[in-house]
């Protein structure tokens, strides 16, 4: 029987992983992969969390919302990083300075 | 009325007769330094003087003293007084001055004609004459002591008249000091005086029945109509009066400058340091008189007869000729002031007028003599001292006019018959006499002592002019060589010396050569002198002192003819006293300016040391204190400034890093903060 705590150890990994990718590459790809990671943490505790509404199921709906919308961000990301790749030759975030004061 | 415009008339002629030669002072001394002119201004100027003083003097001299003053400054309410006082006294004095000088100014023109600063030298003269004339006729204690000084200072000057001169310098800066001495006294005199009777009038003062006659001492107080105070200061006062008259009439303890004083131009010595400044001291005595009484009296008759006694041993053995003459000016002082002292005032004031011609006459005859010695010197190009009477001898063949007038000036001096010097020399010793009379046996010992020396005077008299104008010229046995080119001079030398030689007769004084009594000058003065009483001694000293006196110069004129003859022993004990001037010079060298000038490289040091030493302390203390405000300054203050630039400058720093447009360090940033925040919230 796995139990909720289990889900929530592997969200938890799942979220630290995710967030020492967005912190640590050198690669604004990876990073997205990072973000997806943290956001698969989040939705994997709405399903967790969604046993205790199992008449409506409402975890599991947002969590499906969720995944629509990372799926689009993700897009938007990834047409952002082709444009900056375009615009600056180069997708490491720390090279992309020009917002700084 | 008439006697008022008389008098207003009289007055103006002093008036005149005094600022005439200071007129000619200043004329000189506008005049180029090598002026020709200058002696003839000087002199012109001292014989209308002269002219005038002969008209205040027949209009003054035993007649009604003129006395006219004016307010001079006010103080409170006092008022100061100033103005002129012409009885006998003054105006005798204002004559002979006048008189003494015209003939030394006439001489001078010659001795001084080929000095480089003749023209100096006549402005020095006649600011003398003008301080001197001034200080016989003042009214005042006040200007008196002013014209006192005045005298003092163109002594100064004149006796530092060479003044490239080593011992000229030191000769001046001696009697300037000595006379200091005497300057202290009478300032404090005058000071005390002042204080007793608020009035600086000599008149008031020192009149017959004047304030000072009448002020008694009781139980140790001394009380004046004016006030009254302890006793004591009138000691002092007349203690400080003493100390004037002994420093300007080179009284002992204070002489010693005299002699030195002899470094001037002769004609100077003649003027001022035989004749007239000299006389000063025995003047202020005249003018004082009723302060002195008793005890006060003695001192002064002690004094002057240890003077002239003392004076008269070291005139003994000197070989200077102008050191010789004086000490004899020495000795004839302290005649006066023992005249003084036995209350023989008139023959005091009689014997200075007498002394101031003949001992003129003797330096002016000195002066022929040293210039002509100066003349063979130069041209033969000789190391000798044109002073030292032991190189003389035999000049009575080559100066014949200044041999004659030589010999009644010292006759004169000796006090034989028929010489001014007799009358009043002898009035002195027959009062002298006649005051010790009924006295003890020490008070005989004055006149006795008084009368040796006039016998010492005789000898040392004799000895100079025998060396100088008898026997063989001495100059020829050392330097066989020298050629001697003198003479009398001219009419300016031969004149002031012939006319003075007049005035050293009896007529001029009195138609009866044998008693100083009948003379017109001594009868003038008596009123303030006790007056002479008959007595044996009027016929007992004159010709006990006179035959003695020519026996002596008798004998003095046979060991000093004969080259081969009886020989002083030159080596005892009292003819080293003698020669070396009674050691009062070391003595003085020694126990005065040697403390002194030890006194003075003590506080010198003191003042180097201590007194410097301390502010360079206070120097260098202010420099640390400065020192450490400057740190303070900058490290405190403007350190604190700095702290707080660097703190708002890091924290801006620190700031800035966060916004380094890194987006992951952003992340990082926020992560960080967010746990900070979640881990304050678990602890607090």
């Amino acid at each position: 029987m796995i139990s909720l705590t289990d889900f929530m150890v592997v969200s938890a990994a799942l979220f630290c992983i995710g967030l020492y990718m967005v912190i640590t590459k050198r690669n604004a790809i990876q990073i997205l992969i990072g973000i997806e990671l943290i956001l698969n943490a989040a939705i994997l505790n709405l399903v967790a969390f969604g046993k205790y509404d199992k008449v409506n199921n409402s975890g599991q709906i947002f969590a499906l919302f969720a995944i629509v919308l990372a799926a689009a961000t993700t897009a938007v990301a990834l047409a952002i990083i082709l444009n900056v790749y375009r615009r600056y030759k180069t997708i490491d975030p720390n090279d992309i300075n020009k917002l700084r004061d | 009325m008439e006697d008022f415009l008389h008098s207003i008339q009289l007055l103006n002629y002093t008036v005149a007769a005094v600022a005439l030669p200071l007129f000619a002072a200043f004329i000189n001394f506008c005049l180029p330094v090598k002026s020709k002119w200058a002696g003839w201004v000087s002199t012109i100027a001292i014989l209308l003087s002269c002219v005038l003083s002969a008209r205040v003097f027949a209009g003054v001299w035993n007649n009604n003293p003129v006395h006219a003053q004016h307010v001079w400054f006010t103080v409170g309410q006092t008022e100061v007084m100033a103005g002129l006082l012409l009885n006998n006294l003054s105006v005798l004095l204002l004559l002979l001055v006048s008189l003494i000088a015209l003939p030394v100014h006439i001489y001078s023109t010659a001795y001084m004609a080929h000095d480089d600063r003749r023209s100096r030298y006549f402005t020095y003269l006649s600011f003398f004459c003008f301080s001197m004339l001034a200080l016989v006729v003042v009214d005042s204690l006040v200007l008196f002591y002013a014209f006192w000084e005045l005298v003092g200072f163109s002594s100064y000057l004149l006796i530092g008249f060479w003044l490239t001169r080593n011992k000229a310098v030191q000769a001046n800066k001696k009697a300037f000091i000595m006379n200091r001495i005497g300057d202290i006294g009478l300032l404090s005199a005058i000071i005390i005086l002042f204080t007793q009777y608020h009035t600086f009038d000599i008149v008031q003062l020192f009149a017959q029945k004047g304030l000072v006659a009448q002020s008694v001492i009781k139980d140790g107080v001394w009380i004046a109509a004016t006030g009254q105070m302890p006793a004591i200061w009138q000691y002092v006062a007349c203690a400080g009066i003493f100390l004037a008259v002994a420093a300007k009439s080179a009284q002992f303890p204070l002489h010693t400058w005299l002699p030195d004083a002899m470094e001037g131009p002769t004609s100077v010595s003649a003027l001022i340091h035989a004749a007239t400044m000299v006389a000063a001291g025995v003047f202020l005595l005249g003018r004082v008189y009723p302060m002195f009484t008793g005890t006060e009296l003695t001192i002064l008759a002690v004094t002057g007869c240890f003077t002239a006694f003392m004076a008269a041993t070291i005139a003994l053995t000197q070989n200077d000729l102008k050191r010789i003459l004086a000490y004899s000016t020495i000795s004839q002082l302290g005649f006066m002031i023992l005249a003084m002292g036995v209350g023989a005032y008139a023959s005091s004031l009689f014997h200075l007028a007498t002394h101031a011609f003949f001992k003129c006459l003797l330096f002016l005859v000195a002066g022929i003599v040293i210039h002509e010695m100066q003349h063979v010197k130069e041209e033969n190009n000789l190391d000798i001292d044109a002073q030292d009477i032991s190189l003389m001898g035999g000049l009575r063949k080559k100066l014949p006019i200044t041999f004659i007038v030589a010999v009644i000036g010292s006759l004169a001096l000796v006090g034989l018959p028929l010489t001014s010097g007799y009358l009043s020399k002898d009035g002195i010793l027959i009062q002298a006499f006649e005051w010790s009379e009924g006295k003890s046996v020490l008070f005989k010992l004055i006149p006795v002592l008084a009368l040796l020396t006039s016998w010492l005077t005789a000898f040392y008299v004799t000895r100079l002019m025998v060396k100088v104008f008898f026997g063989e010229f001495r100059l020829l046995k050392s330097y066989p060589n020298a050629k001697l080119h003198m003479h009398d001079g001219g009419l300016q030398y031969k004149l002031p010396i012939i006319l003075l030689a007049v005035c050293c007769l009896f007529p001029l004084f009195s138609f009866n050569p044998f008693s100083y009594g009948h003379a017109w000058l001594f009868s003038g003065l008596t009123s303030l002198g006790n007056h002479e009483g008959e007595s044996i001694y009027h016929t007992i000293i004159p010709v006990l002192v006179n035959i003695i006196s020519v026996v002596v110069l008798y004998a003095a004129y046979v060991i000093y003819t004969k080259p081969n003859g009886f020989k002083f022993q030159q080596s005892g004990f009292l003819y080293r006293l003698s020669y070396n001037q009674w050691y009062l010079d070391a003595i003085y060298q020694r126990f005065v300016v040697k403390p002194v000038l030890r006194l003075c490289s003590a506080t010198f040091w003191v003042d180097r040391n201590v007194i410097d030493g301390f502010l360079h302390l206070l120097t260098r203390i202010s420099g640390y204190i400065a020192k450490l405000t400057a740190w303070t300054d900058e490290h405190i203050v403007d350190g604190f400034l700095h702290l707080m630039a660097s703190i708002v400058q890091s924290i801006g720093n620190f700031a800035r890093r966060f916004q380094n447009g890194k987006i992951q360090y952003y992340l990082y940033s926020m992560l960080v903060i967010v746990l900070v925040l979640f881990i304050l919230k678990i602890l607090i």
